[in-house]
Protein backbone atom coordinates (compact mmCIF):
# COMPACT_ATOMS: atom_id res chain seq x y z
CA UNK A 1 0.00 0.00 0.00
CA UNK A 2 2.86 2.33 0.85
CA UNK A 3 4.55 1.43 -2.38
CA UNK A 4 1.43 2.27 -4.33
CA UNK A 5 1.15 5.62 -2.58
CA UNK A 6 4.77 6.44 -3.45
CA UNK A 7 4.23 5.56 -7.11
CA UNK A 8 1.08 7.64 -7.34
CA UNK A 9 2.81 10.55 -5.68
CA UNK A 10 5.77 10.45 -8.00
CA UNK A 11 3.51 10.18 -11.02
CA UNK A 12 1.51 13.15 -9.84
CA UNK A 13 4.64 15.23 -9.46
CA UNK A 14 5.78 14.40 -12.97
CA UNK A 15 2.40 15.03 -14.54
CA UNK A 16 2.11 18.27 -12.62
CA UNK A 17 5.38 19.56 -13.90
CA UNK A 18 4.40 18.66 -17.45
CA UNK A 19 1.05 20.40 -17.15
CA UNK A 20 2.71 23.56 -15.88
CA UNK A 21 4.95 24.02 -18.86
CA UNK A 22 2.32 24.74 -21.53
CA UNK A 23 0.57 27.00 -19.12
CA UNK A 24 3.69 29.17 -18.78
CA UNK A 25 4.13 29.19 -22.54
CA UNK A 26 0.56 30.25 -23.06
CA UNK A 27 1.12 33.17 -20.76
CA UNK A 28 3.99 34.39 -22.89
CA UNK A 29 2.00 34.13 -26.11
CA UNK A 30 -0.86 36.11 -24.71
CA UNK A 31 1.36 39.17 -24.16
CA UNK A 32 3.55 39.48 -27.30
CA UNK A 33 6.82 41.28 -26.97
CA UNK A 34 7.13 44.57 -28.86
CA UNK A 35 8.72 44.37 -32.32
CA UNK A 36 12.45 44.93 -32.18
CA UNK A 37 13.57 48.38 -33.28
CA UNK A 38 15.91 48.08 -36.25
CA UNK A 39 19.38 49.26 -35.54
CA UNK A 40 20.22 52.52 -37.37
CA UNK A 41 22.28 52.02 -40.52
CA UNK A 42 25.67 53.63 -40.08
CA UNK A 43 26.26 56.52 -42.49
CA UNK A 44 28.81 55.94 -45.20
CA UNK A 45 32.05 57.64 -44.33
CA UNK A 46 32.69 60.83 -46.25
CA UNK A 47 36.04 60.48 -48.00
CA UNK A 48 37.84 63.47 -49.45
CA UNK A 49 40.93 62.64 -51.48
CA UNK A 50 43.81 64.90 -50.67
CA UNK A 51 46.41 63.27 -52.85
CA UNK A 52 47.16 59.81 -54.17
CA UNK A 53 48.68 58.77 -50.84
CA UNK A 54 46.07 60.13 -48.48
CA UNK A 55 48.26 62.86 -47.10
CA UNK A 56 47.62 66.56 -47.35
CA UNK A 57 49.28 66.74 -50.74
CA UNK A 58 52.88 67.25 -51.66
CA UNK A 59 54.13 70.37 -53.45
CA UNK A 60 50.64 71.83 -53.34
CA UNK A 61 49.05 69.21 -55.58
CA UNK A 62 45.29 69.18 -55.06
CA UNK A 63 42.90 66.31 -54.43
CA UNK A 64 43.35 63.50 -56.91
CA UNK A 65 46.75 64.72 -58.06
CA UNK A 66 50.29 63.68 -57.31
CA UNK A 67 53.74 65.14 -57.77
CA UNK A 68 56.05 63.17 -60.05
CA UNK A 69 58.40 63.38 -63.02
CA UNK A 70 56.37 62.92 -66.21
CA UNK A 71 55.82 64.27 -69.70
CA UNK A 72 55.95 67.85 -68.42
CA UNK A 73 58.88 67.20 -66.07
CA UNK A 74 58.26 67.48 -62.33
CA UNK A 75 54.67 68.56 -61.95
CA UNK A 76 51.26 67.64 -60.51
CA UNK A 77 49.69 64.75 -62.45
CA UNK A 78 46.34 63.00 -62.01
CA UNK A 79 46.47 59.89 -59.81
CA UNK B 1 94.82 110.33 -117.20
CA UNK B 2 96.65 107.61 -115.45
CA UNK B 3 95.24 108.85 -112.16
CA UNK B 4 91.72 108.84 -113.56
CA UNK B 5 92.03 105.25 -114.79
CA UNK B 6 93.45 104.16 -111.47
CA UNK B 7 90.57 105.85 -109.64
CA UNK B 8 88.04 104.15 -111.92
CA UNK B 9 89.60 100.76 -111.29
CA UNK B 10 89.58 101.40 -107.57
CA UNK B 11 85.92 102.44 -107.73
CA UNK B 12 85.02 99.32 -109.71
CA UNK B 13 86.86 97.13 -107.23
CA UNK B 14 84.98 98.70 -104.33
CA UNK B 15 81.65 98.19 -106.08
CA UNK B 16 82.53 94.60 -106.82
CA UNK B 17 83.47 94.02 -103.20
CA UNK B 18 80.15 95.44 -101.98
CA UNK B 19 78.29 93.32 -104.52
CA UNK B 20 80.13 90.21 -103.36
CA UNK B 21 79.25 90.94 -99.77
CA UNK B 22 75.61 91.43 -100.71
CA UNK B 23 75.53 88.15 -102.62
CA UNK B 24 77.20 86.42 -99.70
CA UNK B 25 74.61 87.76 -97.30
CA UNK B 26 71.83 86.58 -99.59
CA UNK B 27 73.26 83.11 -99.76
CA UNK B 28 73.49 82.89 -95.96
CA UNK B 29 69.83 83.86 -95.60
CA UNK B 30 68.78 81.24 -98.16
CA UNK B 31 70.46 78.38 -96.30
CA UNK B 32 68.82 78.06 -92.86
CA UNK B 33 70.44 76.00 -90.17
CA UNK B 34 68.15 72.99 -90.10
CA UNK B 35 69.86 71.71 -86.96
CA UNK B 36 68.11 74.41 -84.95
CA UNK B 37 64.66 73.76 -86.43
CA UNK B 38 63.34 71.14 -83.98
CA UNK B 39 61.70 72.63 -80.90
CA UNK B 40 63.28 71.53 -77.63
CA UNK B 41 60.48 70.06 -75.46
CA UNK B 42 62.05 71.75 -72.43
CA UNK B 43 60.83 75.09 -73.76
CA UNK B 44 57.30 73.74 -74.18
CA UNK B 45 57.16 72.11 -70.76
CA UNK B 46 59.18 74.80 -68.98
CA UNK B 47 61.33 72.05 -67.55
CA UNK B 48 64.75 70.46 -67.85
CA UNK B 49 63.33 66.97 -68.27
CA UNK B 50 64.56 66.36 -71.82
CA UNK B 51 68.10 65.70 -72.96
CA UNK B 52 68.63 66.46 -76.67
CA UNK B 53 70.61 64.03 -78.80
CA UNK B 54 72.69 65.58 -81.58
CA UNK B 55 70.49 66.22 -84.63
CA UNK B 56 70.88 64.27 -87.86
CA UNK B 57 70.83 66.47 -90.92
CA UNK B 58 69.10 65.55 -94.16
CA UNK B 59 67.42 62.28 -93.08
CA UNK B 60 66.60 59.82 -95.86
CA UNK B 61 68.59 62.01 -98.26
CA UNK B 62 65.99 64.75 -98.00
CA UNK B 63 66.76 68.29 -96.86
CA UNK B 64 65.79 68.61 -93.24
CA UNK B 65 66.62 67.27 -89.82
CA UNK B 66 65.77 64.58 -87.27
CA UNK B 67 66.36 65.02 -83.56
CA UNK B 68 65.63 62.85 -80.53
CA UNK B 69 64.90 64.28 -77.09
CA UNK B 70 65.22 61.68 -74.32
CA UNK B 71 63.42 62.16 -71.02
CA UNK B 72 65.77 61.93 -68.03
CA UNK B 73 63.61 59.18 -66.50
CA UNK B 74 64.60 56.90 -69.38
CA UNK B 75 61.04 55.79 -70.08
CA UNK B 76 59.93 58.31 -72.68
CA UNK B 77 61.22 60.29 -75.63
CA UNK B 78 60.22 62.65 -78.41
CA UNK B 79 61.57 62.31 -81.97
CA UNK B 80 61.06 65.24 -84.31
CA UNK B 81 61.58 64.82 -88.05
CA UNK B 82 61.32 67.79 -90.40
CA UNK B 83 61.75 67.43 -94.14
CA UNK B 84 61.86 70.50 -96.35
CA UNK B 85 60.39 69.80 -99.76
CA UNK B 86 60.40 71.93 -102.91
CA UNK B 87 56.73 72.89 -102.62
CA UNK B 88 53.78 72.77 -100.22
CA UNK B 89 52.27 70.02 -102.36
CA UNK B 90 55.45 68.02 -101.96
CA UNK B 91 55.14 68.42 -98.19
CA UNK B 92 51.51 67.28 -98.28
CA UNK B 93 52.45 64.25 -100.37
CA UNK B 94 55.17 63.39 -97.86
CA UNK B 95 52.83 63.63 -94.87
CA UNK B 96 50.24 61.53 -96.69
CA UNK B 97 52.88 58.87 -97.28
CA UNK B 98 53.87 58.93 -93.60
CA UNK B 99 50.20 58.66 -92.59
CA UNK B 100 49.72 55.67 -94.88
CA UNK B 101 52.74 53.99 -93.32
CA UNK B 102 51.97 54.78 -89.69
CA UNK B 103 50.71 51.23 -89.21
CA UNK B 104 54.30 50.04 -89.31
CA UNK B 105 54.99 52.11 -86.18
CA UNK B 106 51.68 51.97 -84.31
CA UNK B 107 49.45 48.95 -83.83
CA UNK B 108 45.72 49.59 -83.90
CA UNK B 109 46.24 53.27 -84.70
CA UNK B 110 43.48 55.68 -83.71
CA UNK B 111 43.61 58.83 -85.83
CA UNK B 112 42.00 62.23 -85.28
CA UNK B 113 42.45 65.62 -86.94
CA UNK B 114 44.26 68.25 -84.88
CA UNK B 115 44.63 72.02 -85.22
CA UNK B 116 48.35 72.08 -85.96
CA UNK B 117 49.72 73.56 -89.21
CA UNK B 118 47.97 72.11 -92.26
CA UNK B 119 46.79 68.51 -92.59
CA UNK B 120 47.33 68.08 -88.84
CA UNK B 121 46.73 64.50 -87.71
CA UNK B 122 47.13 62.91 -84.28
CA UNK B 123 47.62 59.13 -84.21
CA UNK B 124 47.79 57.06 -81.02
CA UNK B 125 48.32 53.41 -80.20
CA UNK B 126 50.93 50.99 -78.99
CA UNK B 127 54.31 50.08 -80.39
CA UNK B 128 54.58 46.98 -82.52
CA UNK B 129 55.70 44.82 -79.58
CA UNK B 130 53.13 46.38 -77.27
CA UNK B 131 55.72 47.55 -74.76
CA UNK B 132 55.24 51.30 -75.27
CA UNK B 133 52.57 53.87 -75.91
CA UNK B 134 53.07 55.78 -79.16
CA UNK B 135 51.64 59.08 -80.31
CA UNK B 136 52.43 60.45 -83.76
CA UNK B 137 51.75 64.05 -84.78
CA UNK B 138 51.83 64.74 -88.52
CA UNK B 139 51.42 68.10 -90.22
CA UNK B 140 52.78 70.42 -92.88
CA UNK B 141 53.78 74.05 -92.76
CA UNK B 142 54.64 75.61 -96.11
CA UNK B 143 57.24 73.37 -97.73
CA UNK B 144 57.97 71.51 -94.49
CA UNK B 145 56.61 68.09 -93.62
CA UNK B 146 56.76 67.31 -89.90
CA UNK B 147 56.53 63.99 -88.04
CA UNK B 148 56.77 64.08 -84.24
CA UNK B 149 56.73 60.75 -82.41
CA UNK B 150 56.11 60.46 -78.67
CA UNK B 151 57.13 57.15 -77.07
CA UNK B 152 56.32 56.43 -73.45
CA UNK B 153 55.05 53.91 -70.91
CA UNK B 154 51.90 51.99 -71.84
CA UNK B 155 50.13 53.28 -68.72
CA UNK B 156 51.25 56.85 -69.26
CA UNK B 157 50.81 57.93 -72.90
CA UNK B 158 51.63 61.49 -73.84
CA UNK B 159 48.71 63.87 -73.19
CA UNK B 160 47.17 65.05 -76.46
CA UNK B 161 47.22 68.66 -75.30
CA UNK B 162 50.97 68.51 -74.78
CA UNK B 163 51.48 67.05 -78.26
CA UNK B 164 49.28 69.78 -79.74
CA UNK B 165 51.15 72.48 -77.85
CA UNK B 166 54.46 71.07 -79.05
CA UNK B 167 53.21 71.02 -82.65
CA UNK B 168 52.01 74.62 -82.49
CA UNK B 169 55.36 75.74 -81.11
CA UNK B 170 57.04 73.83 -83.95
CA UNK B 171 54.88 75.67 -86.47
CA UNK B 172 55.97 78.99 -84.96
CA UNK B 173 59.62 77.92 -85.15
CA UNK B 174 59.24 76.98 -88.83
CA UNK B 175 57.64 80.35 -89.53
CA UNK B 176 60.51 82.14 -87.83
CA UNK B 177 63.33 80.21 -89.46
CA UNK B 178 61.97 79.20 -92.85
CA UNK B 179 59.48 82.01 -93.34
CA UNK B 180 56.91 79.40 -94.30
Amino acid sequence: MRKLATTVGATAMIVGSLLGTPTAGAAQISTPAPAPIPAPTPQRPQVQLLDCYGSTGWMGCGPGWTWRDGWRGFSCYPC
Amino acid sequence: MNTIVRASIAGWAATAAVAALSIGAGTAAAAPDYATLPVNPNTVTDSTAYIPVAPTLNPDGQQGVTQLFNHRDGTRGITTKIEVLSSPQGATDKVNAWRDGVGTVVTNPQSTPVQVGADGTWVTGLSQNGSQSVGVLLFTRGNAAVDVQFNGPVADPVPADLATQYGQDQVAALDRQLGS
